[in-house]
């Protein structure tokens, strides 16, 4: 992992995370990136807590540290707790999620391991627990914040540890 | 033949959810209009993508026009005389993108920053995430793109 930035972050302090990262020096995107993570959190029908599980399993996979330490606001106000974030820490998650946490764990592991080798039993159990919508807002959940966090890592300056952040969706 | 909604495409399966699927293919149109990287290195770098992931069908897809030799001769880019140092410093950063992005090296990123500069690295990542996204979802959908053209691999 690269410890020195590879990009200099705009000067200027908005207060807005994304436009004030290095994203914030390409402005033609900022715009759609902003409306993509906003609609992520507001326009799907998986809850902000489910959201935010699939989020953190996803970074697990990309490494990074920044994801990882994040917590959104709105997922804590829906319920998540700590020890449902430790529960998808490991590599196997662990027994005491439900079994619809268990697939959401699934279906992200098998996006970022092996899109295209998705068995019938996990696609089966995938549409026996979740509805089209649920499961087309999950595949497009983790699609945004895996190339976002891909992103994040790419551009180095990642610490090897950060401490646990609690931050709102930036508009 | 998608396992979700049968009979439809990827981009139709990002119409059944307008909302999210209408901002994720605004941000992948956006990327094409950059004046930070020229569309034809993108689109190079995202066919590139589609033959890592195995994706025939986005590497049939034709979202800018690129040279038939160079599709013919991108799998060996590394040896081919076809591709300027612009399109072979952004390949070789797609490459371990793909495969690792915390692989990446300062010395590949300022391959990249020595010809399309800060702002071209960070369109260009934006870029691959939004390939690499479209490109999983069509292989864990089982869902094959739109408008597929053709092209001799």
């Amino acid at each position: 992992m690269g410890s020195n930035a590879r990009v200099q972050a705009p000067a200027q302090n908005t207060g807005n995370v994304i436009r004030d990262s290095a994203l914030g020096i390409v402005p033609r995107t900022v715009e759609p990136y902003l409306a993509l993570n906003a609609a992520v959190w507001d326009a799907g029908p998986l809850s902000a807590a489910e959201v935010e599980l699939a989020r953190l399993r996803n970074a697990r996979h990309t490494g990074c540290v920044m994801c990882q330490a994040v917590r959104y606001d709105v997922a804590i106000s829906d319920g998540l707790t700590e020890e449902k974030v430790q529960m998808i820490r490991g590599a196997e998650p662990d027994a005491e999620l439900s079994a619809r946490e268990r697939l959401l764990v699934a279906f992200v592991d098998q996006y970022n391991l092996d899109p295209s080798g998705i068995d019938q039993g996990l696609q089966n159990a995938l549409l026996q627990e979740f509805s089209e919508a649920e499961l087309l807002h999950l595949s497009l959940l983790v699609a945004w914040f895996n190339g976002s966090s891909r992103c994040a890592v790419a551009l180095g300056g990642m610490p090897d540890a950060m401490p646990r952040m609690e931050i709102s969706i930036p508009r | 033949m998608n396992w979700i909604v049968q009979g439809l495409d990827r981009e139709q399966l990002l119409d059944r959810l307008p909302a999210i699927g209408g901002a994720f293919r605004q941000l992948y149109e956006s990327v094409f209009e950059l004046p930070q990287v020229s569309a034809e290195t993108l689109e190079l770098c995202r066919l590139r993508l589609a033959q890592l992931h195995r994706s025939a069908a986005d590497f049939a897809l034709e979202e800018c026009p690129v040279s038939a030799p160079q599709r013919a001769q991108l799998q060996d880019w590394p040896q081919s005389p076809l591709f300027s140092d612009e399109q072979r410093a952004c390949l070789a950063f797609t490459e371990v993108y793909a495969m690792d992005c915390s692989a990446i090296t300062d010395a590949q990123a300022d391959a990249v920053k020595a010809h399309i500069g800060e702002e071209g690295l960070v369109a260009l990542l934006q870029a691959l995430g939004v390939f690499d996204g479209l490109i999983r979802l069509g292989l864990i959908w089982q869902a094959k793109p739109a408008g597929v053209r053709q092209h001799g691999q």
